[in-house]
């Protein structure tokens, strides 16, 4: 891909109800923590430019619902994604125990090329909080027995360490991107002229 | 150069041909290029006659060792073959005849038969445009492609100007009805070939050092395109042919041509003057070209009438007019609608409900009606009867739910407890996990979840287990299923309790860890949670059962637990105005199971993430009203806990008991709203159906806008009006105008559509339009346009235009 075009990534958090996404996404583009925010219906993102290595790129953070019977709404919104936020609440060990069945569900849906090698980041979030029912080295098993997952331990309540995760899921978002870019290289869809009853061929096909 | 002479090849009328396929249908081309293949050498023959000269069809064009490559897979390379343009009544036509049968197809010891598969036969009039490459190295390709957009096989003309000539043959064949546009020469030029000015087409002269292409389109010229000009008889998205042309029966093209390429032998044009000919091809083309014009038009009137009649089911087919009611019910209104506390003329309740909505003081008193929950007609004591016994069921409920809210919380302590005793107890031992024990630990995360749980169990409990979560989940008012659920229950529970290694843990202990006390404690626990509400009728049961129930069950009555004692007092009661769903604990006299305690317990936590979080910043939700909210809520979940609660059922309660401000009243209305708005949630499937709906009414109602979201295909799926119908656009819109257009979705179900929340989406859609079009948002850009527009919709205007296009949509449908 060439450095100069513009790169769009696409993420997508997911976590059980409640676990604190639309505050993280918040939190993350517009540094500002508010208990306003209303349990997500549907789907909503926010885009955020950011640089890495001297590369300016656009994410586009998608938020949706966390309640598991709206999991096939998001679906929708899973293609594309070039890399998957899962998110906890370190006081909730229900929103831990979900983590598994949020990523199954991403990678069935999402379907991308390597589901063993697609990024995922996690983030125990909610660190403000006491007290805690899910230890950082719980966490970071779960994470070494998903291929190394990196970890994360936020608050967007404080804005402790939502910068420094969102810039680790930027970067794999990019290489995630980077790798895949040659496989999708995508055209827009020519209008053929070619009988459909044949294969084109080089020389006899119109080129008009 | 393949010179035929024409005069010693004239075939006697009588003889045979083969049958060639000149039947066509409107669109196929397949069939043009086939020829049926026929093994008879005679009807070989006289084929290959017939490309020459004679008494049907004069020849315009002769060339042998043309190239084309079949359409057939086992050819690999273009095929020598002799090409020739005809003329006949019924038009020009090109054919390709390859070598094999050209050549001494007398010869019958070689079996040709499949080179007649070869053969290709085009009729122009099939054709709308011819691509040429000039290639000064190759000589030229002719690519002819017929109106239905599929390429004929490409024709390789060899060196020598050869392309060029059959080209100006076929101008000419076309004169006088048709013509090449670009025309391929002059106009102005002289009659003398030779004084022509090659005008428009330098690129096809060979001695241009470039390759290059020219598209061709041929034009129809005759008069009859005043057939088409009725275009308003058909739409561009019919498939129709965009050109019709002519086909010519003119013989009369020796004076226009010059080519050197073709002679043309005047004896041999047919007796009939040409007059009559063109008279006959002109009726049939006329015949043809209505026709076509015909069918295009009726697939595209199928198409609309099959949209309109979908549509139909979405509008009343009535109109009623808002005469005098934009004003909508003010009290004045309401003191002409509602005569001593009789409210008859709902007629005219809903009608001027629909236009002009309700002054906020008399919401709390005509929303039930426009719910359901009051009956039109009821009088002011009947209607206070019927608040007096809602709100006396409602308690009741409210009891159930909060005696098992009070284990549910005991519960979450002791969890709790757990969970930080084992985490302080994880890192007091600062060593690295064993292997074995982290598998341990990521096994034991999973303990609390139904389905794990169910995979530890034996056979005999999972059909316990499933029993008992019937029991708890879905409940039937018949009298035997509730006998059935209540001896399900026993069962149930004298499993459990005998069993104590099979106890649903309530703490998520290691097993390892695990000595007998501690689950001695477990076992102590789980008698604990359950509760006997209605000690008299269930003991007996469970004594009868002959089961060791009683010594546990014993330490746990209603006497036991004081905080329940206000609960208790009036459980048992009739509750009159109730749903059909019987709540578990009332039919199974208030045993609560593993099942129920963790159903409603889940319920009860998401509820509360979502009552937290329901409107903080509206006045009304600033206090303790958000208790009121929980409670509103936990009813219906307690009432429904096969639905159980759901993302969104908190929005929609919150507007009602605004309104109302009595949690009895709110709960009876939300269980009406409810009826409708349950289909919108996962599960249900009106969703689709909203989606579908609209992108009919869209292309229905704007064109535009439809081909716009076509370009985008991705955004037909209409994702971002899923909060607009799950919500009622509640999130939409600020509180008043919620209040505004609830109403008027509820009063339009009677005036105007039950389908008004599509109409409401597309006048959002319909204000922004110029936005939305001019921008060519994508998906996401209008997802995100409409997210960020949220409570900044002028209400008035909105509703104003989604009558407005309701009622055009009825019109539409009347005019059918
Ligand atoms: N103390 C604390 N509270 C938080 C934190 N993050 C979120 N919250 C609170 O947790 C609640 C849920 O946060 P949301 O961001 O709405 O959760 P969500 O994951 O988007 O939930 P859904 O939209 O329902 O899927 C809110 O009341 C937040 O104020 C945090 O880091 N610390
Ligand atoms: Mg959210």
């Amino acid at each position: 891909m060439a450095s100069n075009k513009k790169v769009l990534l696409k993420v997508i958090i997911l976590g059980d109800s409640s676990v604190g996404k639309t505050s993280l996404m918040n939190q993350y583009v517009n540094r500002k923590f508010s208990n306003q925010y209303k349990a997500t219906i549907g789907a909503d993102f926010l885009t955020k430019e950011v640089t890495i290595d001297d590369r300016t790129v656009t994410m586009q953070i998608w938020d949706t619902a966390g309640q598991e019977r709206f999991q096939s709404l998001g679906v929708a919104f899973y293609r594309g994604a070039d890399c998957c936020v899962l998110v906890f609440d370190v006081t909730a060990p229900n929103t831990f125990k979900s983590l598994d069945s949020w990523r199954d569900e991403f990678l069935i849906q999402a379907a991308p090329r390597e589901p063993d090698n697609f990024p995922f980041v996690l983030l125990g979030n909610k660190v403000d909080l006491e007290p805690r029912a899910i230890s950082a080295k719980r966490a970071q098993q779960w994470c070494q027995s998903k291929n190394d997952i990196p970890y994360f331990e936020t608050s967007a309540k404080e804005g402790l360490n939502v910068e420094q995760a969102f810039l680790a899921i930027a970067k794999n978002a990019l290489a995630q991107q980077n790798q895949t870019v040659d496989l999708y290289n995508e055209f827009p869809d020519q209008i053929k002229l070619t009988n459909t009853q044949r294969p084109s061929n080089g020389s006899d096909s119109c080129a008009c | 150069m393949h010179r035929i002479s024409s005069g010693g090849h004239s075939t006697p009328p009588s003889v045979r041909r083969p049958i060639l396929n000149f039947g066509r249908s409107l669109n196929t081309s397949s069939e043009d290029s086939t020829i049926s293949r026929n093994n008879s050498p005679h009807i070989a023959k006289d084929y290959v006659e017939s490309l020459h000269q004679n008494s049907r069809a004069a020849l315009l064009f002769g060339k042998n060792n043309v190239h084309v490559m079949p359409l057939k897979a086992e050819v690999t390379e273009p095929m020598p073959g002799y090409l020739s343009l005809h003329q006949t009544p019924s038009g020009l036509t090109i054919k390709w005849t390859p070598n094999q049968l050209m050549n001494g197809f007398s010869d019958e010891s070689q079996d040709k038969s499949v080179y007649w598969d070869f053969a290709l036969q085009v009729r122009l009039d099939e054709i709308v445009y011819v691509h040429c490459h000039q290639d000064s190295e190759a000589g030229g390709t002719v690519i002819l492609v017929g109106q239905d957009g599929v390429q004929r096989p490409p024709i390789h003309f060899p060196k020598g100007g050869h392309m060029l000539a059959f080209l100006s043959c076929l101008e000419t064949g076309l004169l006088p009805r048709g013509r090449l546009d670009p025309p391929l020469w002059s106009q102005r030029s002289g009659t003398n070939s030779n004084t022509r000015r090659r005008r428009p087409l330098p690129a096809l002269s060979e001695t241009e050092e470039t390759t290059k292409d020219y598209v061709f389109r041929i034009i129809d010229n005759s008069d009859h395109k005043d057939i088409l000009k009725r275009k308003d008889l058909m739409d561009t998205k019919a498939s129709l042919p965009s050109r019709v042309r002519v086909q010519l029966c003119s013989t009369s093209t020796s004076s226009e041509s010059s080519s050197k390429s073709f002679s043309l032998d005047q004896q041999s044009v047919p007796d009939s003057p040409p007059s009559v000919y063109i008279q006959a091809v002109c009726d049939s083309m006329k015949k043809q070209i209505i026709s076509r014009a015909f069918y295009g038009w009726l697939a595209y009137c199928r198409h609309l009438s099959t949209v309109r009649t979908h549509l139909s089911g979405l509008v009343n087919s009535k109109i009623i007019n808002g005469d005098g009611a934009s004003e909508g019910i003010t009290l004045e209104k309401w003191t002409e609608l509602c005569i001593d506390g009789v409210v008859s003329d709902y007629g005219e309740v809903y009608r001027q409900t629909y236009f002009g909505g309700i002054c906020n003081e008399l919401r709390t008193e005509i929303w039930p009606y426009l719910l359901g929950h009051y009956k039109f007609g009821s009088t002011t004591e009947q209607r206070k009867e019927l608040d007096e016994e809602t709100k006396q069921a409602y308690e009741n409920t409210m009891s159930e739910w909060l005696a098992v809210e009070a284990i549910v919380r005991q519960r979450d302590k002791e969890d709790q407890a757990h969970a930080i005793a084992k985490l302080s107890s994880e890192s007091a031992s600062g060593e690295p996990v064993p292997k074995e024990i982290q598998r341990d630990l990521s096994n034991e995360v999973f303990e609390d979840e139904i389905t794990d749980d169910e995979d530890s169990m034996s056979e005999e409990e999972k059909i316990q287990s499933r029993k008992s979560r019937r029991n708890t989940i879905k409940y039937e008012s018949d009298e035997d299923q509730q006998l059935n659920d209540e001896d399900n229950a026993e069962i149930n529970l004298v499993q459990i309790s005998s069993d104590p290694e099979a106890l649903p843990s309530s703490s998520n202990c290691d097993k390892n860890d695990e000595d007998a006390e501690g689950r001695s404690q477990e076992l102590n626990d789980f008698i604990h949670n359950v509760i006997v509400t209605n000690a008299s009728l269930d003991i007996t049961n469970v004594e009868t059962d002959g089961a060791p129930v009683r010594n546990h069950l014993d330490a746990v009555t209603e006497e036991n637990n004081s905080s329940l004692d206000t609960c208790i007092e009036t459980h048992g009661l009739a509750s009159p105005g109730r749903s059909a769903c019987v709540s578990p604990a009332s039919s199974n006299g208030g045993i609560y199971s593993q099942e129920l305690l963790k159903t409603f317990g889940l319920n009860l936590h998401r509820i509360e993430k979502d009552v937290q979080r329901c409107d903080r910043n509206y006045w009304y939700f600033a206090n303790e009203n958000l208790d009121k909210l929980r409670n509103v809520m936990c009813t219906y979940v307690w009432e429904h806990l096969d639905i159980g609660y759901m993302q969104g059922m908190c929005d929609l309660v919150a507007p009602l008991l605004v309104t109302f401000d009595d949690e009895s009243l709110t709960y009876a209305c939300f269980c009406h709203l409810m009826e409708r708005m349950i289909e919108n949630f996962p599960n249900g499937n009106a969703m689709d159906c909203h989606f579908a709906n609209m992108r009919s009414l869209i292309q229905i109602l704007d064109a535009e806008m439809y081909e716009q979201m076509h370009a985008h295909g991705d955004y037909t799926h209409f994702y971002f009006c899923y909060r607009w119908f799950l919500l009622d656009f509640k999130r939409e819109l600020v509180y008043s105008d919620v209040f505004k257009t609830w109403e008027v979705i509820w009063a339009a179900q009677q005036v105007a559509s039950s389908h008004f929340v599509l109409f409401l989406a597309l006048a959002l859609l319909e204000t922004y339009r110029d936005i939305i079009l001019s921008n060519g948002m994508d998906f996401t850009d209008i997802i995100k346009f409409f997210n960020e527009m949220a409570e900044r919709h002028d209400v008035n205007a909105i509703l104003k235009l989604a009558r407005e296009l309701v009622l055009q949509l009825q019109i539409l449908i009347e005019n059918k």
